[in-house]
């Protein structure tokens, strides 16, 4: 009964073990570049869109630290962070992402750095 | 002549009489006159943040963080105290504020259900995708927010935005619930939390109620309450202790984590009776895979409605729902049934399902018990010069102690304890009212309290 119960306690920790802890990406929206507690410049890049490329789904961005290419893909959110015109946040899509707009780049994995889990772009204009 | 003995004292005797205590009040009340110890820092973090969690607007719609979590009903609402609310509590912002009176709130099912609209899939579509959910309390985080897999906050455990801390969450719940238009723009419609803010936002919450889990089994006095632990903690039998370790929020090994229990699958929730549009709740994450937090069962009695949509009102009900098949036919249901050696679930019978209730209801009440008497000896290390303080500890000890005393004769259990705690409650109140007495009060609502709590379990601590 003891080696049961202790099986049990393992299944039940593989039961629910496929739930991973992240942040909630709707109110995500909202929050300018630069402000999300506990993320920004931490786990994201803040620099300028040097380039971008629609078939590759890449985007190159130029930050502090340098350039760094990032892949876009189909779990990517983007949202335009229209702040500074005193808009309402809206989700955008990759064509947004034009040479010269600033962003924030939030990565799926903070180590690897090499795809986007979120974009922020800003309109100011 | 021999004089008669008199039967009863002198009149200026009895004048007399209150004398001892009036100079025990009053030299309690000069001792605590002395300075003050400075504020520790976590203290002063601590007050900060709760002076930004009842005060705090952050520039929006007039909702402070306390307007759903009320201090005076344990940091949630319920129908019954929404009922008692003026029309103008900023909880009803969208029967009042034009730009709000579409897809921010449904007066109709937060008045009568206490749900609150959320928008967790995103804010595109207004009109068809939001969630309908309960204010979760906020008590014993500590105990319940952190998960191997990170942060758990909210009823799907994924509340928070950005690191998805509990340090986090005010930030969503700003945006959220406080702002002043759909629009939701920084800075115009509401302002962004700021670093040191959050700080003592995360410092407030993680102070309240329950710093620890419990050490069960307890020497309970009751005989059904005693048998409803026994039931609670078989893993042939009542299966709580796998998911509710020690009647918290963490699983058997330990971490708080999300379940799929088929609370959605329940046939005529009260929400969808009503005809409004309730859209399906899918849980954790965008889609979500229908898994919701576990929520730690020791604050559960005393608040009510329960589950994540307020579908169940009582404890009862919502012990019985594991007997259901909505929870049978869950994948945690099925789970469970597999490891069974009959191949069943969960499956109690009546006397069961009212026994753990008890059992709920009594570790509840020994909850309200402990943070009455903690609350008292904070009242009693006060001086004269923080009475309205003190007025407020006394407020808060005699809520928990009318919770105590509602939570046990609700279900018709300890009738004697349920005296003391009444004669606890008024002690507490008069102890509110009062200057010079209120040391004296103090003391004699703690003896009421333990002996309350003497009554409820036999190892009283």
């Amino acid at each position: 009964m003891q080696i049961r119960l202790s099986v049990s306690a393992i299944l039940v920790a593989m039961l629910c073990a496929t739930s991973h802890a992240h942040g909630q990406k709707a109110t995500e929206q909202f929050i300018p570049i630069g402000q999300s507690p506990g993320v920004s410049q931490k786990l994201t890049s803040i620099g300028e869109v040097a380039a971008a490329d629609a078939r590759a789904r890449t985007v190159t961005i130029t930050d502090p630290a340098g350039r760094r290419t990032v892949r876009v893909t189909d779990r990517t959110r983007i949202w335009l962070d229209r702040t500074k015109l005193k808009q309402s946040n809206r989700s955008g899509g990759f064509a947004d992402l034009q040479k010269g707009r600033r962003v924030e780049v939030k990565f799926e994995d903070p180590a690897r750095r090499d795809v986007a889990e979120w974009v922020k772009v800003e309109i100011d204009r | 002549m021999s004089r008669e003995p008199r039967l009863t004292p002198r009149p200026r005797l009895r004048i007399l009489r209150p004398v001892p205590a009036l100079l025990a009040g009053l030299l309690a009340a000069c001792i605590s006159q002395m300075p003050d110890k400075p504020l520790d820092p976590q203290a002063a973090l601590v007050a900060k943040g709760r002076e930004l969690f009842f005060n705090e607007t952050f520039g929006g719609n007039g909702r402070t963080c306390a307007t759903c979590h009320r201090e005076e009903r344990n940091f949630t609402i319920d129908p019954a105290f929404i009922a008692t609310l003026p029309k103008t509590d900023p909880l009803f912002v969208a029967e009042f504020i034009p730009a709000l009176s579409r897809n921010f709130e449904n007066p109709r099912l937060m008045r009568a259900f206490g749900l609150i609209l959320e928008n967790l899939d995103g804010f595109d579509d207004l009109e068809t995708r939001f969630t309908m959910r309960g204010v979760p309390h906020v008590l014993a985080l500590r105990t319940s927010v952190a998960s191997l897999q990170g942060p758990r906050t909210g009823w799907s455990g994924d509340g928070a935005p950005a690191d998805g801390s509990l340090r986090a969450f005010a930030t969503g719940a700003v945006i959220q619930h406080f702002t002043r238009t759909l629009d939701r723009i920084a800075g115009v419609d509401f302002r962004l939390p700021t670093d040191a803010e959050l700080d003592a936002l995360e410092a407030f919450q993680l102070s309240l109620g329950r710093q620890q889990d419990l050490t069960l089994p307890l020497a309970l006095k009751g005989t059904v309450p005693k048998r409803g632990q026994g039931i609670f903690l078989d893993d042939r039998l009542g299966k709580c202790n796998v998911c509710h370790r020690n009647a918290g929020a963490n699983r058997a090994d330990g971490d708080n984590a999300n379940f799929n229990t088929g609370v959605e699958d329940l046939p005529d929730q009260p929400a969808r009776l009503t005809g409004e549009r309730v859209p399906r709740d899918d849980g954790f994450g965008r889609p979500g895979d229908g898994t919701f937090n576990t929520p730690p069962l020791v604050e559960s009695a005393d608040t009510g409605p329960f589950f994540h949509n307020n579908a169940i009102e009582t404890i009862e009900g919502a012990v019985g729902f594991y007997n259901g098949q909505a929870f049978n036919n869950s994948p945690s249901g099925r789970f469970l049934a597999s490891i069974d050696p009959n191949r069943v679930g969960i499956r109690l019978d009546g006397t069961q399902v009212v026994a753990v209730a008890a059992f709920l209801r009594v570790i509840n009440a020994l909850e309200n018990v402990r943070q009455s008497i903690e609350l008292l000896r904070e009242t009693d290390a006060l001086g004269l010069s923080n009475h309205a303080e003190a007025k407020r500890l006394l407020r808060r000890a005699a809520s928990e102690t009318r919770d105590s005393i509602n939570v046990l004769a609700g279900g018709g259990l300890h009738p004697e304890a349920v005296a003391e705690l009444e004669r606890a409650r008024h002690l507490t109140e008069r102890a509110a009212g009062s200057f010079f007495f209120r040391h004296k009060r103090i003391r004699e609502a703690i003896a009421a309290q333990e002996k309350a709590r003497a009554e409820l379990v036999a190892d009283s601590k």
